[in-house]
């Protein structure tokens, strides 16, 4: 049974149907996928998941419990953590306090001020920030901002990590160092994390995921390793639009 | 859902009707009822809730329009019944005339303007600031109109058509005037319904709302809707406050008090629902028309039916669902780096505190102003009074400051502090617990030093806090703001004037000398001290309480609520904390405000206007400074300084000059958020922090600042003329991609 599972899930902004039974189930040990085109529903699925929005039907199990009516911050101590696509740093705070937040929040009250201290400077340095932590989070590049929120999400200890988009705002450097990272998390069994991934970066993607869902329109047209997704017709015409455009897209499976 | 009902909304009704039920079962007048009185009582009912839907409609207008809810919607009803009766009474122009006047020109063109110096710029600005400098310019409207048209004559807004003329309804009349009201008020809700609903203006006017940028690339001109939103509501504002004025009475207080019933009316629509609002309003004038005719209160809740609007507030916000955490509205501008005061930084400020105010006190600091050993007991008790305030703004400090929720009754809570200790030393709680049994007795307690039991005091006002904050913590924070005000406005109405509330007892002191380690603080100077060492006290709480764990978790809470919830933090809970902890804070002030007096005037006393004063002056200052508080002593200082000059004589423009300062002071210095959100500490901070030695910090910053201001400025992409090679590096470094070693000679002569 999987850690996650998002079962038939329906989300109508009035007469906008965004989730149209969606179903994504994530396994721990490996970092799961979800692409789709611009407005598929990744992030509503996301919001769905972590509670920030009720579906209008459908249930979100997590360890086989029905959790779809739990509050956010229950999911998050039952550890389920997130970053988003659009920014949400603590602006005001520094890169260090970002993550102190989350470390006094999730970890046993009598730890002391130092060992708090300890484990945010672990996860600053896990995503390679130890420089900056002491900056206010609002003067650093969104890049940055985006790598505090991953730290922030990784003090949670996460059974399942969501991650939105964390690749945008990177150069290439850093995107392989996620990647990289991701792997390392997911590959270490004490952790036995689950992580599922949105991203455009196809490459990043396709690098990093060993099972992938394609979302479009709110509906999951595909789900399967990144070779089978690849070579999906219907992953192909929800990118490009249709039949017509087949020819040009022959170069994208190298 | 029970029936199809939401189960909150389920909760709300029933909880509201048990409470009317069981409040008319015991105050039931004995009048009998018939179905004439009724008929008429009901009419009057219709009546007043069109009058409260007009200003609902212009709230909840220029809400769905700018996104801006505007405290000042009464006050600018009351400036214009001002202006009214000047042309209309005053000058003996005719009233159709006079009202074109106002309602057609002024009003407009004051809306038009309020959005082109200020409400624009509050499209980005957070809640805090959106709503402190609203209020303001409800409190600076209110002093206007309190310094032109002064209040030693008596002045009446005459009824349209005169109040004989009407049609007759049997046992009464029903004036011209009140139809009319009615017929309008209604015709204006339907009309700005189909403006909103169905013209193209108004869909650009709710498109700009959602995304200002989007609509303007559709065509939609941002600027022109938001003054178009501005003077539709001032004008609907005009308009109500001129046909409410015969009703009211021209009494500025009175008619903008008027304006927590039109909050209440637009919350029962959720701020947006405009026939919500209308519905809310017209529920509102029954419920008070038919209390008025059938109940009796007594004199002890005398003031008890004015509060039916923040009552239905409270069931409001009890019925709406659950707000969602909004993600994606975080605001991102650049703000600077935020720097907690070192544990040892706040020692040190505090023992500041504490010898300035022994030196001050003891008069042996000089500042040419006052004869140094002549600092007598007025200069005292404004002194008093002024660390009083001060004390009660601190609580607004991790409320307002940090959490970013806002608190309209820190009066209130102050006055509640205030109660307790009253009942507490007096002891009768003993016998009531049935203590004196256990062989206590209401002696004993009385014997002990009364200071000790301030601590308990704090204590005992923490529920309150969190129990005004339960019900709307779960909601957006304009509910909380909302509430605040209600409360306040319960409190002041129903709560203080009862006599056993506040006892009033002949010529004595109501609240006894303050005795602490076996010392009675019953000479001035002596008290003086006892509050600037409890204010140091506090704000170095306050100080090492933002450095630790709670202060981040609030200052996150600020910032973004969402990202709060998905790291465990639970919102509502850490909300009602905050609240507590602020009416603690709160509490213990009052115990002091109350006893520089040793008098509360239990009706005057918790004016909505003097709470408004302390949340702007605190904000003005910097609310996420705890010494901020300190601004409150402009209020008091400026009085006694005044009285001072007034003595000595010679000086009567310095006398109006301060007296324009304590008038206009609050509100003008909050109107400077607009531009510097941040406070007036904060910005005095910046100057004076790269002197201190071991500050090296913020001279880096100031000198990077001015690095960046030699920049030249980039403008609008090249696209009237290409980059100059300065223009270029400065492309490149806000890009990042400059290297750290600029050529001498620029980029542009590198290239090529």
């Amino acid at each position: 049974m999987a850690l996650l599972e998002a079962e038939q899930v329906v989300m109508r902004f009035g007469g906008v149907v965004a989730l149209d039974n969606a179903s994504v189930d994530v396994d721990p040990g490996e970092v799961t996928g979800l692409i789709g085109p611009n407005g598929a529903g990744k992030t509503t699925l996301f919001n769905v998941v972590t509670g920030l929005l009720p579906p209008t039907s459908g249930t979100v199990k997590f360890d086989g419990v029905d959790i779809t009516r739990a509050g956010v911050s229950r999911r998050s101590q039952m550890g389920i953590a997130r970053t988003f696509q659009k920014l949400e740093a603590f602006n005001t705070l520094s890169a260090f306090d970002n993550v102190r937040v989350a470390v006094e929040k999730n970890h046993r009250a009598k730890w002391k001020h130092q060992r708090v201290n300890d484990v945010a400077h672990e996860m600053l340095g896990k995503v390679g920030l130890d420089d900056v932590a002491d900056v206010t989070v609002g003067t650093l590049p969104t890049g940055s901002a985006r790598l505090v929120e991953l730290a922030r999400a990784l003090a949670c200890r996460p059974r399942v990590l969501l991650l939105d988009e964390p690749s945008s705002g990177l150069n290439e450097e850093e995107t392989s160092s996620i990647g990289q990272l991701l792997l390392e998390l997911v590959a270490d069994k004490e952790n036995d994390l689950a992580v599922l991934l949105v991203e455009h970066d196809m490459s990043f993607v396709m690098g990093v995921c060993a099972r992938i869902h394609v979302l479009d329109f709110g509906k999951i047209i595909a789900v399967g390793t990144p070779f089978e997704v690849q070579g999906n017709e219907a992953v192909r015409a929800a990118y490009l639009g249709g039949d017509e455009f087949r020819g040009a897209y022959a170069g994208m499976d190298e | 859902m029970i029936f199809g009902v939401r189960h909150s909304v389920a909760v709300a009704t029933a909880l509201g009707t048990l409470a009317a039920v069981i409040i008319a079962v015991f105050t039931w007048k004995g009048a009998q009822v018939t179905s004439e009185t009724f008929l008429v009582t009901t009419y009057i009912g219709l009546f007043l809730g069109a009058l409260w839907a007009m200003y609902a409609t212009g709230l909840v207008v220029v809400y769905t329009t700018t996104g801006v809810f505007n405290f000042a919607q009464g006050a600018i009803g009351v400036f214009a019944a001002f202006f009214y009766w000047e042309l209309h009474v005053n000058r003996g122009w005719h009233s159709i005339l006079a009202l074109f006047v106002v309602v057609g020109l002024f009003a407009p063109a004051l809306g038009v303007v309020l959005d082109i110096v200020i409400m624009r710029r509050l499209r980005t600005a957070s809640l805090v600031v959106q709503l402190m400098v609203t209020v303001a310019i409800m409190v600076l409207l209110l002093s206007v109109v309190g310094d032109i048209w002064e209040a030693d004559t008596a002045r009446r807004v005459p009824y349209l058509f005169g109040i004989n003329n009407g049609i007759d309804l049997g046992p009464s009349q029903l004036p011209w005037h009140r139809l009319i009201v009615f017929v309008v008020a209604i015709a204006i809700a339907v009309a700005m319904r189909y403006l909103l609903r169905r013209t193209r203006i108004g869909t650009a006017m709710r498109a700009v709302v959602d995304n200002r940028e989007l609509a303007a690339l559709n065509g939609a001109r941002p600027n022109v809707v938001s003054s178009t939103s501005w003077a539709l509501g001032s004008m609907l504002g005009a308009l109500g406050g001129i046909l409410i004025a015969p009703e009211l009475g021209l009494d500025p207080a009175t008619l903008n008090n008027v304006v927590i019933i039109a909050f209440a009316a637009a919350a029962f629509g959720a701020l947006k629902n405009l026939p919500m609002a209308v519905i809310g309003a017209m529920l509102i004038g029954l419920l008070r028309a038919h209390t008025v005719a059938w109940l009796d209160f007594g004199s002890d809740f005398r003031f008890a039916h004015l509060s039916i609007a923040p009552l239905l507030l409270l069931f409001v916000v009890i019925a709406l669902p659950q707000a969602r955490l909004e993600v994606g509205r975080l605001v991102h501008h650049l703000r600077r780096h935020e720097r907690f005061t070192k544990w040892w930084e706040g020692l040190i400020g505090c023992g500041v505190i504490i010898l300035l105010a022994v030196a001050f006190s003891g008069g042996w600091l000089d500042f040419g102003i006052w004869d140094p050993g002549a600092w007598g007991s007025r200069e005292l008790n404004s002194a008093n009074e002024a660390m009083a305030l001060a004390l009660i703004g601190l609580s607004l400090v991790p409320l307002i400051g940090w959490a970013g929720q806002i608190n309209f009754a820190p009066l209130a809570f102050a006055g509640f502090g205030a109660f307790v200790y009253l009942k507490v030393i007096g002891g009768g709680w003993v016998t009531f617990l049935g203590l004196d049994r256990l062989g206590l007795d209401p002696q004993d307690i009385r014997d002990i030093d009364n200071g000790y039991w301030i601590l308990l005091v704090g204590l005992l006002c923490a529920p309150l806090g969190a129990l005004v904050a339960l019900p709307a913590a779960r909601l957006r924070g304009l509910y909380l703001a909302l509430m605040t005000m209600a409360f306040a406005q319960a409190m002041s109405l129903i709560f203080f004037p009862n006599p056993w509330v506040m006892p009033i007892i002949g010529t004595g002191r109501q609240f006894p000398h303050i005795e602490l380690f076996g010392v009675t603080f019953n000479d001035r100077r002596g008290f003086f001290l006892l509050l600037m060492c409890v204010f140091a006290v506090v704000v170095y709480a306050l100080v090492m309480l933002r450095r630790s764990r709670y202060g981040r978790r609030w200052m996150a809470i600020n910032d973004s609520q969402a990202a709060a919830a998905t790291l465990g933090v639970p919102v509502v809970w850490t909300k009602v904390v905050v609240y507590a902890l602020s009416a603690v804070i709160a509490g213990i002030a009052g115990v002091f405000w109350a006893t520089v007096s040793g008098n509360v005037d239990s009706v005057q006393g918790f004016d909505l206007l003097i709470g408004f004063n302390i949340v702007l002056l605190v904000a003005a200052a910097g609310v996420s400074i705890p010494v901020a508080g300190i601004f409150l002593i402009f209020i008091p200082l400026f009085t006694g300084l005044g009285h001072r000059l007034e003595d000595s004589g010679n000086v009567d423009f310095l006398v109006t000059l301060l007296d324009i300062m304590t008038t206009y002071g609050p509100g003008m210095l909050v109107l400077g958020m607009v531009f510097n959100p941040r406070g007036a500490i904060f910005e005095m901070g910046r100057g004076f922090s790269p002197i201190l030695p071991w500050r090296s910090d913020a001279r880096a910053e100031i000198a990077a600042e001015n690095a960046q201001k030699r920049e030249p400025e980039i403008g609008e992409l090249g696209i009237e003329r290409p980059f100059t090679p300065e223009e270029v590096i400065a492309i490149d470094r806000r890009l990042g991609i400059l290297d750290e070693v600029v050529p001498k000679e620029g980029y542009g002569a590198a290239r090529s």
